[in-house]
């Protein structure tokens, strides 16, 4: 196992770029449940299951729209809406009425809905894999830094940084956003000055599983869908916020960077273990900042 | 904790179990067998989540390497048998240490959270290390002792190390040990403020159960004859921890109810269904919103009040 | 016996503790009182280990103990009560006080020895000496406040302290609850000779119980002597005396 030479490869650069593709969704994922967590203060076991829940959705407008550019483009805005609904449902339907319980009981309780979603999702579409072709417009690859890159990965890249500032605007610009923001410090004061907390917390549920929504939305044409998809994502996107700090945004992306980046060097390193690598770096972190990196709204 | 009924009634339940594989058929006996180990492994997360309050998530992982250990002994080294069933719950307990010390400092959910993601590395290294675990075909055909080969051997020999195991638990609740523990639980500040070591306890507390979770690993290998990788995916971590909370978590026998509950209604419902998540999860919404403190737990106490919402 | 010397701690930009100064001699009973917000509990949480102070020191006994965590400097002989109530609610009042008695003969790592009657006459002894005997196998969470503190003391004391911090020990408590605690503070320092340091905002209890007083405005300490000294500080009276004030 040559690590220099792989390392130093023009491969590399390109590995690198495909990884940080990969980081978009692992962002747009992340955020979602930074959002939850830091709102709400739900580690929601089930965010990997609304992801999955996208990637299926996504596949079933393609189907139904025929293929082709325009069908690709409604689901990416369809399937998280459907998500989205999902996510409503779930929790004005029970979270909201289980706040008052303790962490444990609340995670229990997102995982309880993991296991559901995750057979109805078996139940509706079936135990076979899906796959979603990349459009026609996305094909082949564009040429950077002379080396090849594919356009879908470029389209990731692109919408990832666009998802971000979105974020910053909704949650630093709106009025929304602030009292969410408010919330996610003291959610009582915010309630006692009137505001309707709960419509707050259905807001950034919704938001946040819109999110994860889009995540396997827009991986739909990269991976197979398949029904294991919600376990694998779920420790990932554990690991980013946690390496990020638990609610904070940016922290989301940092944590996203650090693990997209890891894992691809890892794998290209050492192609057996290379997966191992973002685990090392997220204890590397939590030895020197128990807190995560950024600060968190805990 | 109050007194349970009567001493009467295990030795009751002991007689019974005793005398199972000689009237049910053999199916039975290893369903029986089952139950008991994962009882163990319910009953040895309960101390470290009901009886310290630690947010263990990861607990499936030192039941898998308790078992890998105890299955790469048994085919790999030309050591005797009882050592492969030392070397799986030490091989636990060690990783529950290093585990600990990393994880101890962070405070509930953190900790959770990184035990979830460091019992996943664990997992994807055995999944991937294929020369050395077989990866995910697992190891199959592990070689056993002729006594407890058999179902009725498997069987006697699970029943006896889980009921040892058990009583060695039970005491040590009843220690004060178990006392401390409960007392860090309940409010590791005071605790700190008479004296105690809340993190030396902890981590005391955790290799304890990393120990018992490596045991019930080998009673499995006992059973079964093989092991693969999903045993400690954190799926299963999730699953045995319903089993504590439906037994209720803040008793000492309610594991094991959980854990029988679980087990048996998981080998009816893989008869006639595919859908064992659904159910599993259904049942695990109604116990959070009926039943918060177990069906033991009902009779024992009420939970206490919300605590403080912070990390 | 306890000194503290200039001491700061701050919270982010906020300054709860500012240059304050303490001296405690063995066997005394000394009270710290000041406004709401002076930084008396943030003091208590520096000697206790529950916070680290910025600067300044903090000598027990000559040894420095600024800094280190709150079972240490159990061991070393100072025990506290907190302000708001802070026991083991789940377990009963003699197994409250039992832990504690525990901890401090070091048999917490014990794990085969059933606890259940461990130590039992060292605990009556406490409870008995604190009153709660009669209660002893009542659920802590179901007793009266009072009677809440008075076992919060119990627990503080099975650690055989040389130096008892109370934090506000009568704090909710009702009157004939107050002086059943009075009659209690003094009869521990008479008894054992236990030093204690105290803080409160009922200032006829502290005029009537301390040997010196120490009184803090906005995180500094402006005054320390006997009630005497206090009442004639010219800063205390505009300050402080005449206002109702808190921990």
């Amino acid at each position: 196992m040559d690590f220099a030479a792989n390392l130093f490869s023009t491969g590399t650069l390109s590995q690198i770029l495909v990884g940080l593709s990969r980081t978009t969704i692992l962002f747009i994922v992340s955020s979602g449940m930074s959002l939850i967590l830091g709102v709400l203060r739900i580690p929601n076991v089930a965010h990997g299951s609304l992801y999955m829940i996208g990637a299926f959705a996504a596949w079933t407008v393609i189907q139904f729209l025929g293929g082709g550019l325009f069908a690709f483009l409604a689901a990416m805005i369809v399937a998280p809406l459907i998500v989205a609904v999902v996510g409503f449902v779930l929790e004005r339907g029970f979270f909201s009425y289980l706040y008052e319980r303790e962490h444990l009981m609340l995670l229990l309780l997102t995982f309880s809905f993991a296991l559901i979603l995750g057979d109805l999702v078996k139940i509706v579409w079936g135990p076979e894999y899906r796959s979603v072709t990349v459009p026609a417009f996305f094909q082949g690859s564009a040429e950077i830094f002379g080396l090849p890159l594919p356009w879908y990965n470029l389209f990731l890249l692109l919408v990832g940084p666009c998802i971000a500032v979105f974020l910053w605007l909704v949650i630093n610009k709106t009025k929304l956003g602030k009292i969410a923001r408010a919330a996610a410090v003291d959610g009582e004061m915010v309630g006692a000055v009137g505001i309707n907390t709960g419509w707050i917390f259905a807001f950034t549920f919704v938001l946040g599983s819109f999110l994860a929504g889009l995540g396997g939305a827009l991986i739909a044409p990269m991976v197979n869908i398949s029904l294991g998809m919600d376990h694998s994502l779920i420790i990932e996107t554990f690991l980013i916020v946690i390496i990020g700090g638990l609610g904070n945004m940016w922290g989301a992306l940092l944590g996203s960077l650090i693990f997209g980046l890891t894992q691809s060097l890892g794998i290209l390193v050492w192609p057996q273990f290379g997966i191992a690598f973002p685990y090392l770096a997220v204890v590397a972190v939590l030895v020197v900042r128990p807190r995560g990196l950024l600060s968190s709204t805990w | 904790m109050r007194r349970s009924a009567t001493p009467f009634l295990p030795l009751l339940l002991l007689a019974a179990l005793l005398a199972l594989p000689q009237v049910l058929p053999r199916f039975h006996t290893y369903v029986a067998s089952i139950v008991l180990l994962t009882a163990l492994l319910a009953t040895s997360l309960n101390l470290a989540i009901g009886y310290t309050g630690l947010y263990q998530f990861g607990h499936a992982v030192f039941y898998g390497v308790g078992a890998y250990g105890t299955a790469l002994v048994l085919t790999r080294s030309g050591m005797p048998a009882p050592v492969a069933f030392l070397v799986g719950p030490l091989a636990a307990a060690a990783l529950s240490l290093v585990m600990g010390l990393i994880c101890i400092r962070l405070s509930k959910l953190y900790f959770g959270m990184l035990q979830i993601s460091l019992g996943s590395l664990v997992w994807a290294v055995v999944y991937r290390w294929y020369s050395f675990t077989g990866g995910d075909d697992g190891i199959h055909g592990i070689p056993l002792p002729d006594a407890i080969a058999s179902p009725k051997g498997s069987y006697y020999f699970t029943l006896t190390v889980t009921a040892l195991c058990v009583f060695a638990m039970y005491r040590i609740v009843r220690s004060p040990f178990g006392k401390v523990i409960q007392g860090i639980r309940d409010n590791p500040v005071r605790a700190a403020a008479i004296g105690v070591d809340v993190r030396l306890h902890q981590l005391a507390s955790l290799v304890i159960a990393g120990f018992f979770g490596g045991v019930a690993g080998s009673l499995f290998v006992v059973v079964e004859n093989s092991v693969f990788p999903d045993m400690m995916f954190w799926t299963f971590s999730l699953e045995v921890l319903i089993m504590c909370l439906l037994g209720g978590m803040y008793t000492f026998f309610g594991p094991l109810v959980g854990a029988s509950v679980i087990v048996l209604l998981r080998v009816f419902a893989s008869v006639h269904t595919q859908y064992w998540s659904l159910i599993l999860g259904t049942i695990l919404t109604l116990v959070i919103i009926f039943l918060p403190d177990g069906v033991l737990g009902r009779f024992v106490r009420r939970s206490l009040p919300k605590e403080d919402r912070g990390a | 016996m306890l000194r503290v010397e200039s001491v700061v701690k701050s919270f982010g930009g906020f300054k709860a503790v500012d240059g304050a100064n303490l001296h405690v001699n063995a066997g005394e009973i000394v009270a710290v009182i000041g406004p709401n917000g002076a930084g008396k509990t943030t003091l208590f949480h520096l000697l206790t280990g529950h916070l680290s102070p910025d600067s300044g020191r903090i000598l027990f006994k000559g040894k420095e103990i600024g800094g280190l965590s709150p079972h240490v400097i159990c061991r070393k002989g100072i025990t506290r009560s907190f302000q708001v109530v802070n026991i083991f609610p789940r377990l009963s009042v003699f197994e409250n006080v039992q832990i504690a008695v525990l901890s401090r003969e070091r048999k917490t790592f014990r794990i085969f020895s059933p606890v259940a009657g461990m130590a039992e006459e060292e605990v009556h002894r406490i409870l008995r000496s604190v009153g709660l005997f009669d209660q002893r196998d009542v659920e802590s969470d179901l007793l009266s406040h009072g009677d809440k503190k008075v076992l919060e003391i119990a627990v503080a004391l099975s650690g055989n302290p040389e130096l008892l911090i109370l934090d506000e020990p009568t704090a909710g408590m009702a009157p004939e609850e107050t002086e059943r605690c009075i009659r209690l503070i003094r009869k521990l320092s008479g008894e054992s000779g236990v030093t204690i340091l105290f803080c409160e905002h009922d200032i006829a209890l502290v005029f009537e119980i301390a040997n010196r007083i120490m009184v803090m405005v906005r995180g500094a300490t402006v005054v320390q002597g006997s009630g005497e000294e206090v009442r004639r500080n010219s800063e205390v009276q505009s300050a402080y005396l005449g206002e109702s004030g808190g921990c």
